[in-house]
C-alpha cells in the first residue's frame, strides 16, 4: 500500500504525543483521502473535541506540509469508513464506492450469528420447555405463540433460542424481513432517529418486518419515549400477525419501571422460563462446544469445569476455550493440570490453606524482605510496616488468637498485634500504597 | 543552582519486543495471535498489562484503540461509544469502575457491539472478572467469558533485565552496582522501580551527573524529601 497523508501525519503525531494520548485518540481515527481533502472520522464526539482542542492544528500543518501544491482541507467528524474487517473500499470518481445493501432487513438490529442453531443448542431438563417453544415458533411463525417472552438470568442461552429462530426462518425463506436487536440498540437507534429526522424511517422500518426479536427487555425500564415506540411497533407486529420474541433477564411483571400495558401484553402469547443447566447439561454443553472447536475434552475435564461453573453457560465456554487456547499453545493434549490453571486463573481459585507461615513467606517476599527480619526486634520501618502488615493479614485470615499470633512473630506480646491491627487499618484509609500492598497480599492469598 | 532538564525524552514506546516475558509467554501469544474475541489480563500493578495493552495496539495499527478507566483517566462512559469500529479495543483498568452502573452499561453496550462485528477487545484490570463487585450481571458474564489469564510477576532476574533495557533505550548509563543497589533498596514491583528511573534519568539530567550510588542515594532522598 502506498503511503498515505494520513500515515505520514500520523507517524509525526505519533513521535509528537505521549503513547496513552496517541493510542486513545489518534490511532482509532479512519481517514479518507480524495483530492483536496483529508478526512478523519472519529468513533465519537469526545474523540472529534479532543483532537480539535490538542491536535487539529498541528494535523492541518502536517498535512499541508506533506502534499504538494495546495494544502488539503481537513474535515474531521463522527462517522465510518465502513466495516474494517474489509478491505478498504475502492475509489471511484472519487467517492467511495456505493456498498450494495438490502433494505430494510440489512439496516435494522445486529448481526444473525449462524453457529447460534437447534441443533448447537444443548438440550437439557432446565431450558427444554423454552427450546420447544422456540422450534414452534420458527414452526410457524406469526401464529403458534405471538408473542414469546423467553425468561431466566444471565448466560443460560436466551438469545440462542433468539438467533436459531431467525436462522431456522431464513432457511425456510431467504427473503424472510427480521430483525434481531438488543432493547439498548432499539433506544439508541430510536434517539438517533429522533435527532436526525428520520423516525418514520425507524417506525416504517420495524412495522414491516416478519419477525421481530428484541433481547433483554428490561433494559427498557424507566425509558419511556422508547417504551411508547416499542409498543406501537409490538401493536402493529401483532395485529398483522407477525411474529415477536422477546427476552428478559426476569419475568415481565416483576421488571420495575416497564409500563403496565406493555407487562400486560407480554402475557398474551407464550411465557417461559429457562433455569440455570444441571451438572450433566454444564457437561453436555462443553462436550458439544469442544467437538464444534474440534478439540478432544476428556469428559472429567469436562466436569471438573463444570462442577465449579454451574450457574453459567457464558463463563463455562469462557473457560473452555481458555483450556483450549493452553493446548493450542503448548501443543499437549488437554488434561486435568490445564483446566485446573485456566480456572485458576479465571476464578481466582486459590487452593492452599492460609497459615501465619504462609502470610509471613508472602509478605517477606512481596516486600523483598526476609522472613527472619519479620520474626526479628528491629525496628525500622522497611521491617516494622511489612511485619505489621502480616500480623494484621494473620488476623484476617486465620483463626489465632492474638497471643498466638504474638508468639508467630518472633514471641510478641498480644497488644502488640492489636496495635499493628489498628495501625494497618489506619493506614489503609490513608495511604493509598498501604491499601492496595494490603488488597494485593489479600489477592495472592485468599484467592 | 541546578540545571533544569529539558522537556525532551525519548519516548518508550511499549512493543512486544521490549517487554520482558518471564513466565507470561501463554498471555503474550494470545494477544499476538489474536484468535479470541475477547482477553481479559489480571495482575497486580506494575505487572506489565499497559504495556501489553499498548503493545498490541500499536501491533494491532490503524484503527485501534486503547482506552483507560483509572481514576486519572478523562474518558466518561459515553466516550466509549463507536469504538466497535476499530479492529482492537483495548481497556485498562477497567475494574476501576466496578459498581458504578452507568459504566457497566457502556462497557456491556461494547462488549455487544464489538461481539457483533467481530471487532476483538482486550481488558486489563487487577483482578479476575468475576471478582470486582459489579453493578450489572450482564456485564459480569460478559467479562467472565474472556480467556482469562493471570499475568506472572518478573522474578529478580527479569526485573534488572527490565530495568537494564529501559536504561538502555533511554540512553542512561546504569552500573551493575547501581543496579544492585537499586534492587536492593526500591525494588517492589517493576512498575515504581522504572518510575524511580525516570525520576533518576531526570535528575541526573539536571545535575549532569552518572547514576553512581552516592548520586542516587542523594537523589533518592531528595525526591522522597518533596515527596512526604
Amino acid at each position: 500500500m502506498s503511503d498515505s497523508l494520513w500515515n505520514r501525519c500520523r507517524r509525526v503525531l505519533e513521535g509528537e504525543l505521549t503513547e496513552q494520548q496517541f493510542n486513545t485518540w489518534v490511532r482509532p481515527l479512519q481517514s479518507l483521502e480524495r483530492d483536496g481533502e483529508l478526512r478523519l472520522l472519529a468513533p465519537n464526539r469526545y474523540v472529534v473535541e479532543w483532537i480539535d482542542q490538542h491536535s487539529l492544528a498541528r494535523i492541518k500543518e502536517l498535512a499541508g506540509s506533506f502534499s504538494d501544491g495546495a494544502a488539503p482541507q481537513v474535515i474531521l467528524d463522527v462517522g465510518t469508513r465502513g466495516p474494517v474487517s474489509e478491505p478498504p473500499q475502492p475509489v471511484a470518481n472519487g467517492k467511495p464506492a456505493a456498498r450494495p445493501q438490502r433494505a430494510p432487513p440489512a439496516v435494522l438490529g445486529s448481526r444473525i450469528n449462524a453457529d447460534f442453531t437447534f441443533a448447537t443448542f444443548v438440550e437439557g431438563k432446565s431450558n427444554q420447555l423454552a427450546k420447544a417453544a422456540a422450534m414452534q415458533v420458527a414452526g410457524n411463525p406469526g401464529k403458534a405463540y405471538n408473542p414469546l417472552f423467553i425468561y431466566g438470568g444471565v448466560g443460560l442461552g436466551k438469545t440462542h433460542l433468539m438467533h436459531a429462530v431467525a436462522n431456522r426462518l431464513r432457511e425456510q425463506d431467504p427473503d424472510v424481513r427480521l430483525a434481531y436487536v438488543h432493547s439498548e440498540r432499539f433506544v439508541s437507534d430510536m434517539v438517533k432517529a429522533l435527532q436526525h429526522n428520520t423516525i418514520n424511517d425507524f417506525k416504517s422500518a420495524y412495522r414491516s418486518l416478519d419477525a421481530l426479536m428484541i433481547d433483554d427487555i428490561q433494559f427498557f425500564a424507566g425509558k419511556e419515549r422508547s417504551q411508547e415506540e416499542f409498543f406501537h411497533t409490538f401493536n402493529a407486529l401483532l395485529e398483522s400477525q407477525q411474529q415477536v420474541i422477546l427476552t428478559c433477564d426476569r419475568y415481565p411483571k416483576e421488571v420495575d419501571g416497564l409500563e403496565e400495558r406493555l407487562k400486560s401484553r407480554f402475557g398474551w402469547g407464550l411465557t417461559v422460563a429457562i433455569e440455570p443447566p444441571e451438572l450433566e447439561t454444564c457437561v453436555a454443553i462443553l462436550m458439544s462446544k469442544a467437538a464444534i472447536s474440534r478439540v478432544e475434552l476428556p469428559e472429567e475435564v469436562a466436569f471438573f469445569i463444570a462442577k465449579r461453573i454451574r450457574s453459567n453457560v457464558r463463563e463455562l465456554e469462557g473457560a473452555l476455550r481458555r483450556v483450549v487456547a493452553t493446548a493450542n499453545f503448548t501443543g499437549r493434549p488437554i488434561t486435568l493440570e490445564f483446566a485446573k490453571d485456566a480456572l485458576r486463573d479465571l476464578l481466582a481459585l486459590q487452593e492452599k490453606l492460609v497459615t501465619v507461615e504462609n502470610i509471613q513467606k508472602t509478605v517477606a517476599e512481596y516486600y523483598k524482605i526476609r522472613i527472619a527480619d519479620l520474626l526479628s526486634k528491629r525496628r525500622n520501618r522497611s521491617v516494622a510496616r511489612p511485619r505489621q502488615v502480616a500480623m494484621a493479614l494473620s488476623k484476617e485470615l486465620t483463626n489465632h488468637s492474638l497471643p498466638e499470633i504474638g508468639d508467630a512473630f518472633g514471641g510478641r506480646d498480644h497488644t502488640t498485634v492489636l496495635h499493628a491491627c489498628r495501625r494497618v487499618k489506619e493506614l489503609r484509609e490513608t495511604e493509598r500504597r498501604i491499601a492496595e500492598d494490603y488488597l494485593n497480599l489479600l489477592r495472592t492469598l485468599a484467592g | 543552582m541546578r540545571q533544569l532538564a529539558l522537556g525532551i525524552r525519548l519516548r518508550d514506546e511499549s512493543t512486544f519486543e521490549n517487554f520482558v516475558i518471564g513466565a507470561n509467554a501463554e498471555p503474550v501469544a494470545a494477544l499476538r495471535t489474536g484468535t479470541a474475541p475477547s482477553v481479559w489480563l489480571w495482575g497486580p500493578s506494575g505487572v506489565g498489562k499497559t504495556h501489553l495493552l499498548q503493545a498490541a495496539c500499536a501491533e494491532a495499527g490503524a484503527p485501534a484503540a486503547y482506552l483507560s478507566l483509572g481514576p486519572g483517566d478523562p474518558l466518561s462512559p459515553e466516550a466509549l461509544a463507536g469504538f466497535e469500529r476499530a479492529r482492537l479495543v483495548c481497556v485498562d483498568e477497567v475494574d476501576a469502575v466496578a459498581g458504578d452502573a452507568r459504566w457497566e452499561r457502556a462497557l456491556f453496550a461494547l462488549f455487544n457491539a464489538c461481539a457483533d462485528l467481530g471487532t476483538r477487545l482486550i481488558f486489563a484490570a487487577r483482578a479476575a472478572p468475576r471478582t470486582p463487585a459489579w453493578a450489572l450481571e450482564d456485564w459480569r458474564s460478559r467479562a467472565a467469558a474472556s480467556v482469562v489469564y493471570q499475568l506472572r510477576d518478573l522474578d529478580e532476574a527479569g526485573r534488572i533485565e527490565a530495568l537494564r533495557r529501559r536504561a538502555e533505550r533511554r540512553g542512561i548509563e546504569l552500573p551493575a552496582e547501581t543496579v544492585d543497589y537499586l534492587m536492593r533498596r526500591r525494588a517492589r514491583d517493576l512498575g515504581s522501580l522504572l518510575a524511580l528511573l525516570d525520576a533518576l534519568d531526570q535528575a541526573s539530567l539536571a545535575a549532569q551527573r552518572r547514576l553512581t550510588v552516592p548520586f542516587i542515594r542523594a537523589a533518592l532522598e531528595r525526591i522522597e524529601g518533596t515527596r512526604s
